[in-house]
């Protein structure tokens, strides 16, 4: 939370401290039609093929043919068929199990090593260049072996199974974003409850986790959204409705025989409800943690 | 981001292994293994999501290996010549590599272009913000299926406005031309992560220090050239991750072929991803996938080690 808004508050609070330079921003603020137009393009081309998702959700497979652009009358038919007949409800609560399950399990496994890693070189610049290494390559490289080791430890096609893997697999992400809210801390913090006689444990849990509740909030919600949206592990790695989750139902609908686009659409729009609401609560958050890493 | 990242091609990497247990003796004991338990759960992630895939794939291309029975018989280099003299597996190589550039080329101007206007935009307020993250966030799945609906070419998007804009010229199928199918694929990509560009480079923008780009301004300069020469260098380093970033998401698409071509047609948009899933779970021949999957490796690395060095040094400018 950040840079991003406290820079951003303090240079609107600056100007009345600094009067010589305001007429400066007041010129370059005056001419940016041009850059307000652009911005106005850019959001019709980020939402009009999302708006047509919308608009064929609400149409008869006779009206997409038709050509129409926008329904005349809205078949919400479609909303209650991608609702009743095609197990999404179930694999919702699926992927929100293992989306949550897995952000959880990433930030206990991260947050320590962040910690370690960032303040006290624990592992070395080795560890710190490793650690990312297995994010450069598709993630099917991994599929087939991971099969393998799920298979001896019986947690095959299970959301547990799938639940850890997301764990796993995010790990190295959450690290990475997690050792920027790190060294923001004033290491006199830990110092001062070392000499107090605190040991790591307790500073991590007493001491560091209590101040970086909003870094663990916005890295969870970037964690989520990725486990939310995985489609390669789920579905190789889950074979039936108990552990299916969104994109794995979704993909079974455009195999089935007869394509019917507007349930199509309505069960694809139902499915990316759930990430579209996280995103709009948790804005400042979402983008506190995407822009952490890169600004270290 | 690249200061994690350049350490990766750091020759000297092997040299500081030992700079843990040289630093050990002023530390207390307890400590030490403590700090060890606390990256132990990132070692295991490393071991099983790197180092065992990796040893499983070394293993997987020099030996005969199906997915239900890995490792039945060393053949040595055999897989290797193979695949090479192969000229579907060269030719997704290349396509791939064509792909990523292109897509990433095109993705960081369109984002840089964004973020500036964002930027220098009197209403660019959270609400224009959180919209335009939104493709970023749709899961690749539902992307696919947007374009294959925008792209279908019984009344879709495409197909509806070109046919308005010039009635009589049939219908328009976008997915089924090698060419228009390989940007087709392209395009979906570029909407659907060109947001996250736009959110790096403009967070770099509001982080730079305003007072130079002030202090130019009221020596007179303007427009094009305070941007040139005040903001394009501070944000560098950081458009120059971003094309990083971008570069290896474009080299890792899987979803949205399977979504909206199936590699199709012919193999016009088979990228190396899609081909390695081909190879390991259609045709169940693991070492093959195993070759390509290294071959694809050689190739990642060629391909980002100049971005790499390119970075850093803007990074230190």
């Amino acid at each position: 939370m950040t840079d991003l808004q406290t820079r951003e508050v303090s240079s609107s609070d600056a100007q009345p401290v600094r009067p010589a330079i305001i007429p400066a921003i007041r010129r370059r603020k005056k001419r940016s039609w041009g850059a307000a137009v652009w911005v106005g393009l850019s959001l019709a081309a980020a939402l009009v093929p999302l708006a047509y998702l919308l608009s064929v959700s609400l149409m008869t497979q006779g009206q997409v043919s038709a050509g129409l652009l926008v329904p005349t009358s809205p078949a919400w038919g479609n909303w209650a068929a991608a609702f009743t007949e095609s197990g999404l409800p179930r694999a919702i609560v699926n992927s929100v199990v293992a989306s949550l399950g897995g952000a959880a399990l990433t930030l206990v496994f991260a947050l320590p090593a962040a910690w370690a890693m960032a303040r006290h070189r624990t592992g070395g610049r080795t560890l710190a260049g490793l650690v990312l290494s297995p994010w450069l390559l598709p993630p099917i490289v991994a599929i087939v072996p991971v099969f393998t080791l799920l298979r001896v430890l019986g947690l095959n096609n299970t959301l547990a199974g799938l639940t850890l893997v997301y764990a796993l697999t995010n790990t190295a992400v959450a690290i990475w974003l997690l050792e920027g809210f790190v060294r923001r801390l004033p290491v006199e913090l830990d110092e001062a409850a070392q000499i107090d006689g605190a040991g790591e444990w307790r500073v991590l849990v007493s001491v560091v986790t209590p101040l970086l509740t909003p870094a663990l909030v916005a890295v969870g919600v970037i964690v989520a959204v990725l486990n939310y949206n995985e489609f390669l592990f789920a579905t190789f790695l889950t074979q039936g409705p108990d552990a299916q989750t969104v994109p794995v139902i979704l993909s079974l609908m455009l195999g089935e025989r007869v394509q019917d686009f507007g349930k199509i659409a309505a069960a694809s729009l139902i499915g990316v409800i759930p990430v579209f609401a996280a995103a709009v609560f948790l804005q400042r958050w979402l983008v506190a943690g995407l822009t952490a890493g890169s600004l270290k | 981001m690249t200061a994690t990242l350049t350490r990766q091609s750091d020759p000297r990497i092997g040299e500081n292994r030992d700079a843990g247990p040289s630093r050990a003796p002023r530390r207390r004991p307890r400590t030490t293994w403590t700090r060890r338990v606390f990256v132990a759960p990132a070692v295991l992630a490393l071991v099983v999501l790197g180092g065992y895939p990796l040893v499983f794939i070394a293993l997987a291309a020099f030996t005969e290996s199906s997915l239900g029975r890995p490792f039945q018989e060393f053949v040595g280099t055999a897989t290797f010549e193979s695949v090479l003299g192969d000229a579907d597996a060269t030719a997704a190589l290349v396509r791939g590599v064509v792909y990523a550039v292109l897509v990433a080329v095109v993705s960081v101007v369109l984002g840089v272009a964004t973020a500036v206007a964002l930027w220098r935009s009197v209403r660019s307020g959270a609400i224009v913000r959180t919209l335009l993250l939104l493709p970023m966030i749709t899961p690749p799945v539902v992307v696919g299926i947007l374009w294959k609906l925008v792209f279908n070419p019984s009344g879709g998007l495409v197909d509806t406005v070109l046919g308005a804009v010039f009635p009589g010229g049939g219908t328009v199928s976008v997915l089924s031309h090698p060419v228009f199918a390989f940007l087709g694929v392209a395009l979906a990509d570029v909407w659907e992560w060109t947001p996250l560009i736009v959110l790096l480079v403009f967070a770099a923008l509001i982080g730079q220090d305003t007072e130079i780009g002030e202090a130019a301004a009221l020596d007179g300069a303007h427009g094009f050239r305070l941007f040139r020469s005040i903001t394009l260098p501070a944000i560098a380093g950081v458009v120059g991750a971003a094309f990083l970033i971008r570069l290896v998401l474009a080299f890792k698409v899987f979803d949205l072929v399977y979504i909206l071509t199936s590699g199709g047609p012919g193999q016009s948009t088979t990228m190396p991803a899609y081909l390695i899933w081909q190879a390991a779970l259609q045709q169940f021949d693991v070492g093959r996938a195993a070759v390509i999957t290294l071959l694809l490796a050689v190739v990642v690395t060629v391909v980002t080690l100049p971005v790499v060095a390119v970075t850093r040094r803007l990074h230190h400018d």
